[in-house]
């Protein structure tokens, strides 16, 4: 039988199998906590870190994942308070500033309330949420890519840079990728630092009722798990 | 070799061995840790050796190569006893003029004594020396005594008696409240309860069980854990047992780092002999208690040193750190139970089992016990390993054991814990080595690094160096620590080069409080440190470099110019002939003049002027 705990998430009462993360107990109650490198059924390693929460205990705050963070009985979250929102903003705009490009990015940065961008632009393309190598591990078991290089110089790959005959060019890797969504017509060009506020205009919802999924349409944009459920 | 199957078998072991060196009165100890064997110190040695040989002497003497004596500086060195004399700077030509006057006749070589560079007076004996006097040598104490490859020596001042005393005397749960009422804090960087630790892991569900000792040492200028390892590895393997015991572990492995090669030999010849001796092994001393370490060796990667990626990388995986949401005591090596110490944590343990708790507690601050190995590198006269109380203020071992600034400049800060602690000013050197009174002021005891600062340091130049680092070192795998630390090193950057705006001195606070908040692992949480106490301690140096365009301290390149005062200017042609780039003019005993467009500012002529005429704007 399955076993179930309650936690608060932002006050609201939470009933979550044991062993389920917060963040996917949040999500099954309509609480919108952003996230980027999380993808349902495939394994967290807290590599964005947009899905950031308080954990409250002994009166005390701890800054973490909730995508790592697994649910216990009597647990407090906090995942709308104006130091995680300031500290997601600040993220995102590190995010979107090195893929200005990505439609994906471009929502999940709005979403976080990034209004204007500081640093100059990468167009690096991509931001190594590592989606794509874990699809090829842990799904298909191909192994196919991974991560190569240390710090500055990490980026995916094939081994030894070669495509190799057990991938099977299924196309998952791709699909996850947050770059592959279509762009938007204003993507930020260098020079010109700001969100269009297209994406924005959705949000204005949320605004009103924070924290309330609404199903908005950027979720579709960067794969929110309500839409691939 | 005889394996040891009681208790009693040790203590007849010992006492023999003791009884056999009775005869032997003189002993000349020799440092042969990594420093003086840079300095040659194993020629030294052979030196000496033969012309004992030559002198009859090799069965009355003993040369024992020592791990590191911490005066790493005045190397090669030499102790001997009787008489605690002091050489230092050894040629080996020097050996036969040791032997035949000091060994032999018992004269004292006046130009191989110690002068004290602070009141310049020569000194005959090492405890005489102000460098060791202002110490209090726990750990180290045993390194002079002991040759790292003997177990013979290490019995012989008492080894292995705590694990005796462990295994026979005592419960895993009396280990536990001995080690948790001592205060014995992670020595590491995070100074978290080893006490508290070892209890967590203990009643962590599973059967098998992890001890791992972390030597991956890899901060700039820091080797207390090298010189223990290599010193005395046999102090750090004991610690291991007792740990295992309490935990209930069967198995420990020393993780140390490719690039130290002495200690991963060290630590090797360590566990063999303890292997031969039944010290480690089946039932050790006839107990119920079987333990065995392996040595593995790190590959080179600086956050390996972070616990969970130490253990992925022991695994065999990609050296990278998980999260830590569920701990390394619960889930650690392969998902089991594991504890995981320093080696000065690890190397503690045997003296506060043999000595008591309340030994230990009694030295240190509050919260804060016992001693702490600290690598004093930087613009002072005495540089080397030096171990003191916890609680000794700054300023003791700055002034006192380290002898104040080189070259009559004036001290301007303090960098501790690494590249992960924080630049304290000379208005806090005040604060004791604390773990707490630190981490308030904005920096850290970490590791143990200490790296002294005078006037000709640009503190926002030091930021960026430390910032270079840690975004070689960071694993790349969370964007706070990847994309975070490297956008403040593009801003940093950006200020040394005097495209500095006001705001990035926000925009740089607001970026690093984020990176602390919110990255994966410790590397990432303490990054921005060195930005951090840079900007709260020295905030004139950053507004100076972005309002006026200026280093005060003349270090960062696009902000200063090199020019010749024409009035000291000898014209004696020095710096003429020095520069590489041709780009000084100026006839013979007239002033010469600097052409800044060919001037590459390496500042080799402000090296070379006798007469202190270049200048730096």
């Amino acid at each position: 039988m399955k076993q179930y705990v309650t936690l608060t998430i932002d006050g609201a009462q939470v009933r979550a199998a044991k062993g389920a993360s917060v963040l996917d107990a949040a999500i099954e109650y309509g609480i919108c906590i952003p996230h980027l490198c999380h993808v349902p059924n495939l394994s967290d390693i807290g590599a964005c870190r947009i899905c950031i929460v308080e954990q409250i205990s002994n009166g005390r705050s701890k800054v973490t994942t909730s995508c790592t963070l697994n649910v216990q009985e009597g647990m407090a979250i906090i995942s709308n308070s104006e130091k995680i929102k300031k500290l997601r903003r600040n993220i995102a705009e590190l995010l979107v500033a090195q893929a200005p490009n990505s439609k994906a990015i471009q929502d999940v940065a709005v979403r976080c309330g990034v209004k204007e961008v500081r640093y100059p632009f990468r167009n690096s393309d991509c931001v190594l949420c590592g989606r794509c190598v874990r699809v090829c591990t842990e799904m298909w078991k191909a192994r196919a890519i991974g991560f190569v290089g240390r710090g500055k110089d990490r980026h995916v790959d094939f081994p030894l840079g070669k495509r190799e005959d057990f991938c099977k060019h299924c196309g998952s890797c791709t699909m996850l990728c947050p770059m592959t969504i279509t762009p938007c017509k204003g993507p930020m060009r260098p020079g010109e630092e700001y969100l269009c506020g297209k994406c924005e205009a959705q949000l204005m919802i949320t605004e009103n009722r924070p924290d309330s999924c609404v199903w908005c349409e950027l979720g579709k944009g960067f794969q929110c798990a309500r839409y691939s459920q | 070799m005889t394996k040891l199957n009681t208790a009693n078998d040790l203590e007849a072991l010992r006492k023999q061995i003791q009884a056999q060196r009775q005869s032997i009165r003189t002993t000349l100890t020799l440092c042969g840790g990594t420093g003086c064997q840079a300095s040659q110190c194993s020629d030294v040695i052979a030196a000496v050796k033969d012309a004992l040989i030559k002198n009859g002497l090799e069965k009355s003497v003993t040369v024992r190569a020592s791990g590191c004596h911490g005066f790493c500086e005045q190397g090669p060195l030499m102790v001997i006893e009787p008489g605690n004399v002091f050489y230092c700077h050894i040629k080996p030509e020097d050996a036969q003029d040791i032997v035949s006057k000091t060994v032999m006749s018992g004269v004292v070589i006046e130009r191989l004594l110690y002068v004290d560079p602070v009141s310049g007076k020569t000194i005959q004996t090492e405890a005489d020396i102000p460098f060791y006097q202002a110490q209090d040598r726990q750990l180290l104490s045993q390194n002079r005594l002991v040759d790292p490859c003997s177990i013979e020596d290490y019995l012989s001042v008492g080894g292995y008696a705590a694990l005796a005393k462990t295994l026979f005397q005592m419960t895993s749960g009396r280990v536990i409240d001995e080690i948790k009422t001592s205060g014995l804090r992670g020595r590491g960087g995070g100074g978290f309860p080893t006490g508290r630790k070892w209890a967590d892991c203990m009643e962590a569900p599973g059967d098998e069980k992890y001890v791992i000792c972390n030597a991956d040492e890899g901060d700039p200028g820091a080797y207390m854990d090298r010189s223990v390892l290599e010193g005395n590895p046999h102090l750090v393997l004991e610690g291991m047992m007792i740990g295992a015991f309490a935990i209930g572990a069967a198995q420990g492995y020393i993780y140390v780092r490719k690039e130290y090669p002495l200690a991963v030999e060290h630590a090797k010849i360590a566990v063999q002999q303890a292997r031969e001796y039944g010290l480690l092994g089946e039932n050790i001393l006839g107990s119920q208690f079987s333990f065995d370490v392996e040595i593995a060796r790190g590959g080179g990667a600086f956050v390996c040193g972070e616990s969970t990626a130490l253990m992925a990388s022991l695994e065999g995986k990609v050296g990278e750190p998980r999260p830590k949401d569920v701990h390394t005591v619960e889930e650690g090596l392969w998902y089991k139970p594991t504890t995981l110490n320093n080696v000065e944590t690890w190397a503690n343990v045997p003296f506060i089992i043999k000595n008591g708790a309340a030994w230990f507690a009694a030295k240190g601050t509050k919260n804060s016990k016992g001693t702490k190995i600290l690598a004093l590198t930087g613009r002072i006269k005495n540089t080397g390993l030096v171990e003191v109380a916890m609680g000794t203020s700054l300023r003791t071992i700055v002034y006192g054991i380290g002898g104040g600034a080189t070259n009559g400049k004036a001290i301007k800060a303090v960098q501790t814990g690494g590249p992960s602690g924080g630049c304290l000013p000379v208005s806090k050197f005040d604060l004791p080595v604390d773990f707490d009174a630190l981490y308030d002021a904005g920096s850290m005891v970490g590791s143990g690094g200490m790296v002294v600062m005078d006037e000709s340091t640009c503190m926002v130049d030091v930021a960026k160096y430390f910032l270079q680092f840690l975004q070689d070192e960071s694993c790349g795998k969370c964007v706070p620590c990847r994309l975070g630390v490297d956008r403040m090193l593009e801003l940093i950057t950006g200020i040394t080069d005097g495209r500095g705006k006001p705001e990035h001195i926000g925009l740089l606070q607001e970026l690093a409080d984020t990176v602390r908040e919110t990255s994966l692992c410790g590397l990432g949480k303490t990054a921005p440190n060195p930005v951090l106490s840079t900007l709260r301690y020295f905030p004139e140096e950053y507004a100076a470099h972005i309002n006026q365009k200026r280093c005060p301290a003349g270090v960062c390149k696009p902000l200063i110019t090199y020019a010749i005062d024409a009035e000291k200017c000898k014209g004696c042609g020095l710096c003429l002939s020095a520069c590489p780039l041709g780009a000084i003019k100026g006839e013979k005993k007239q002033a010469h003049v600097i052409d800044p467009q060919l001037c590459s500012k390496c500042g080799i002529c402000a090296d070379e002027c006798k007469t202190q005429a270049v200048t730096v704007n």
